[in-house]
């Protein structure tokens, strides 16, 4: 049997006992100076504890009492070591320990990245049309006016939506017969409301609720009704398949995933933003597709030329751009032409509007 | 280091001392790995990594010859900020709807969701204090904290509300209402804390640095306020059209100069600051450790300004060594792709080097991060340990244990909210 000496804190108050301990075949004896017992520790219940590198310490697995015994002699110490299997001084258990938990942690960052590529753009796809218009509605009011302030930087106020001028109400009357027509052959679950507004670049927006908004530039590049209609169509198609919350619900789910479990560390923000713009790109090509294919299908029900949508993308886009196609959230061009072309019926019939309508249309916008 | 047997303590000196036993290789060992873990795991490792942090620092802080204990672990804090997530994903998604009504509601929402977190987050810091406190062992005896996590948060609030307000000059009287109101509700086993330092001192040393920092700012400020026409700024910026700047600057000549003087002044700000920020941590470490008290247990220190600087200028050190080798190995990198570019293709090559900037930028930012906590944060607990004076630690011997371990969730919220400390 085995002795050596110690520190005792009984863990009921805070006094120091120098004790000396003895080793049994199955226990720790703690003894105070005169020899009585203190405390005995079966080896299977003795916990290894946090200590300064010297010292090794030790308490009593599962009592609330806090009780410690520190032994400052190493050979002792290493006495100690040899029967308590859970002292642990060479750090072994604990490193196989920490090994399962990196493996864990490994396979927990991993089935979240593909929650997140996978499962959360298809749950936001089977949860997006079980939002009540109503709600939908509210949304795009509430996207409506900061939008509306993002796109007014030349501060036109009312005047950024043309079309309310007595010479620009021609044009508008015959936007919305061209709109008419399309409303009642896409079944719309909400009223469309269309507006061109004063800005150059050459695009078109849509926003949850049905809204959309299609800039002067795009206007001014139409060579045809046709074209103009394909691209209101492409948009009607992101009302249709309510992509405006599909995205705000995927953007929420991604930010619940990167923004509040994975990332928090220093540095982690660019991860972050990362994966999110990868993610969401990825998401949004696809959506880009599915409204291009509704939209083609669109103008095509209502005796246009399905084939106009590729047409004015391949004269907007004006040659490839440069940038990792990865980070870029529409398809490449030619992609979007190849995939409008298989799904376009041949048409001779005439424009969806007559010279006069096209030429009002094209009036929708007086100087400022 | 610690020669068992022969030095235990027993002498005045040891006693009436503290000091910190770890080395710096250790802790730059554990903050490496702990690094590269974060990087892989994306963050989850960082409840094993804090753990073990606090872990190396509680066991190696020697005070009064007994070395305290850190018995958290991480599945507690994995816990805990689960916990956090749950009740704080329902709250977001409030905010979120509430910032879509049109009405009233939606236009405060922002207010109303910044102040709310606001309280939150005075709360969280009070809780996860209480959970680190009661996971710390000192002679047997666990530490523990009682007072009411709300009334924290209001006073807290309050304070910085004050301090904002005062430009800095309320934060002595507010640093020590906090402080009272802690170490009032602090206690090592029966021992009752409270606080000792007192908010006078404080301004008292603080001023000359507050007069830096402020003075020049302000009277820039004043000058360059002065020399603007308002109402006819006001009215040039309201009315529409391109140029904004170019009409007010026509309406009211010297706002251009204004603005220029402005910037010079918040740059000010910001260059002082950061220069003096070591004396103000000298000072505010003397100030802290010299008034914590635990019955008739009562600390001081006598931290100098040089030594903190000293730590700053170890981790600019480190930093440029960083740097420097993390630049040549970097252009490496970018180089080899650039060669292996005519092989594998434009696109490949493309996302290669999106692949290493981002790589290179997050072990940059950890890298840093990792040699400011070696160097600063490590440094300064280092110091105020070894500069530890205790008296009347007589009252160390007779401490009656009390208290329970406290739930993990206040540190979880602190983390879910991004405000968690050590």
């Amino acid at each position: 049997m085995s002795k050596g000496t110690g520190i005792y804190f009984d863990g009921t108050t805070s006094a120091r006992h120098d004790v000396s301990v003895e080793l049994t075949p199955e226990t720790l004896v703690i003894l105070d100076s005169r020899g009585d017992d203190l405390a005995e520790w079966p080896y299977a219940d003795i916990e290894h504890l946090s200590a300064p590198k010297q010292v090794l310490r030790l308490g009593l697995n599962g009592e609330p009492a806090l009780a410690r015994l520190e032994i400052h002699d190493p050979a002792f110490a290493a006495e100690i070591d040899d029967r308590a299997l859970t002292v642990d001084r060479s750090g072994a258990t604990d490193r196989r320990a920490r090994i399962r938990v990196i493996a864990l942690s490994l396979v927990a960052t991993l089935s979240l990245v593909v929650v997140a590529v996978f499962v959360v753009p298809e749950l936001a796809a089977r949860l997006a049309p079980l939002v009540p218009a109503g709600v939908e509605r509210r949304l795009g009011e509430a996207v409506d006016a900061q939008v509306r302030s993002m796109l007014d930087t030349r501060k036109l106020g009312d005047r950024l939506v043309c079309g309310s001028l007595p010479v620009e109400q021609p044009g508008q009357a015959a936007l919305e017969a061209l709109i008419e027509s399309m409303e009642r052959a896409a079944a719309l679950p909400l009223p469309l409301k269309v507006s061109v507004v004063r800005r150059t670049e050459a695009n078109a927006i849509a926003l949850p609720g049905g809204h959309v908004y299609v800039f002067q530039g795009l206007l001014d590049k139409a060579e045809s009704p046709d074209e103009l209609a394909a691209v209101i169509a492409h948009e009607i198609g992101h009302v249709v398949h309510r992509d405006g919350t599909r995205s705000m619900l995927q953007s929420a789910g991604l930010s619940l995933l990167f923004g509040m479990l994975l990332g928090d560390f220093v540095g982690g923000g660019a991860v972050v933003l990362a994966a999110g713009t990868l993610i969401r790109s990825s998401y949004s090509r696809e959506v880009e597709l599915a409204a291009d294919a509704f939209g083609t299908r669109l103008v095509g029900r209502i005796g246009g030329d399905a084939a106009a949508l590729g047409t004015i993308l391949r004269r907007i886009d004006g040659g490839r751009k440069p940038g990792v196609r990865i980070w870029l959230d529409h398809p490449d061009v030619e992609d979007r032409v190849r995939a409008i072309n298989v799904i376009a019926p041949p048409s001779s019939r005439a424009p969806l509007l007559d010279a006069a309508q096209w030429a009002a249309l094209r009036r929708i916008c007086a100087e400022p | 280091m610690l020669d068992s047997t022969v030095t235990r303590p027993s002498g005045r000196a040891q006693r009436d001392r503290a000091r910190f036993l770890g080395e710096d290789r250790d802790y730059w060992r554990l903050m490496i790995r702990g690094a590269l873990l974060l990087m892989v795991t994306l963050g989850i490792y960082r409840f094993w990594l804090v753990t073990d942090m606090r872990r190396f620092l509680w066991s190696n802080t020697e005070i009064s010859g007994e070395s305290l204990e850190y018995i958290g672990t991480p599945l507690e804090l994995l816990f805990g900020f689960l916990v956090a997530v749950t009740l704080l994903v329902p709250l977001y998604g409030a905010f979120f709807i509430a910032a879509l009504d049109l009405g009233v509601l939606g236009q405060l929402s922002g207010v109303l969701a910044f102040v709310l977190l606001a309280f939150l987050g005075q709360f969280a810091i009070y809780r996860a204090r209480r959970y680190r406190l009661s996971r710390t062992v000192y002679r047997g005896v666990r530490f523990r904290q009682t007072g009411s996590a709300w009334r924290y948060a209001v006073c807290a609030v309050f304070w910085w509300v004050m301090i904002i307000v005062t430009l800095g000059l309320a934060y002595p009287l507010a640093q020590t209402r906090l402080e009272q109101f802690k170490m009032n509700n602090t206690f090592y086993g029966d021992l009752g804390g409270h606080f000792g330092g007192s908010a006078r001192s404080l301004l008292l040393r603080g001023l000359p640095l507050w007069f830096l920092v402020i003075g020049p700012f302000v009277l820039a400020m004043i000058m360059a306020m002065g020399g603007v026409d308002w109402s006819a700024a006001l009215t040039a910026a309201r009315q529409s059209g391109d140029d904004t700047l170019g009409r007010i600057e026509g309406a009211s000549p010297g706002f251009g100069a204004a603005v220029v003087i402005a910037i010079l002044a918040c740059g000010w700000v910001v260059l002082a600051a950061a220069l003096l920020y070591p004396a103000f941590q000298a000072l505010m470490l003397r100030w802290w450790l010299g008034g914590l008290r635990f019955g008739s247990v009562a600390t001081s220190s006598q931290v100098r300004a040089r030594q903190i600087y000293a730590a700053y200028v170890r981790f600019l050190w480190y930093s440029v060594l960083f740097t420097l080798a993390a630049g040549v190995f970097g252009a490496a990198v970018l180089f080899l792709i650039g060669v292996l570019g005519a092989v594998i293709g434009e696109t490949a090559t493309e996302i290669m080097v999106t692949a290493v900037l981002l790589v290179g930028y997050v072990i940059a930012a950890l890298a840093y991060s990792t040699i400011y906590q070696v160097t600063v944060r490590l440094g300064l607990w280092r110091l105020g340990l070894d500069s530890l004076v205790l008296s009347g630690t007589g009252a160390l011997d007779r401490v009656k244990a009390a208290g329970r371990p406290s739930s993990p969730f206040g540190e979880g919220l602190a983390n879910a909210l991004r405000v968690d400390g050590w």
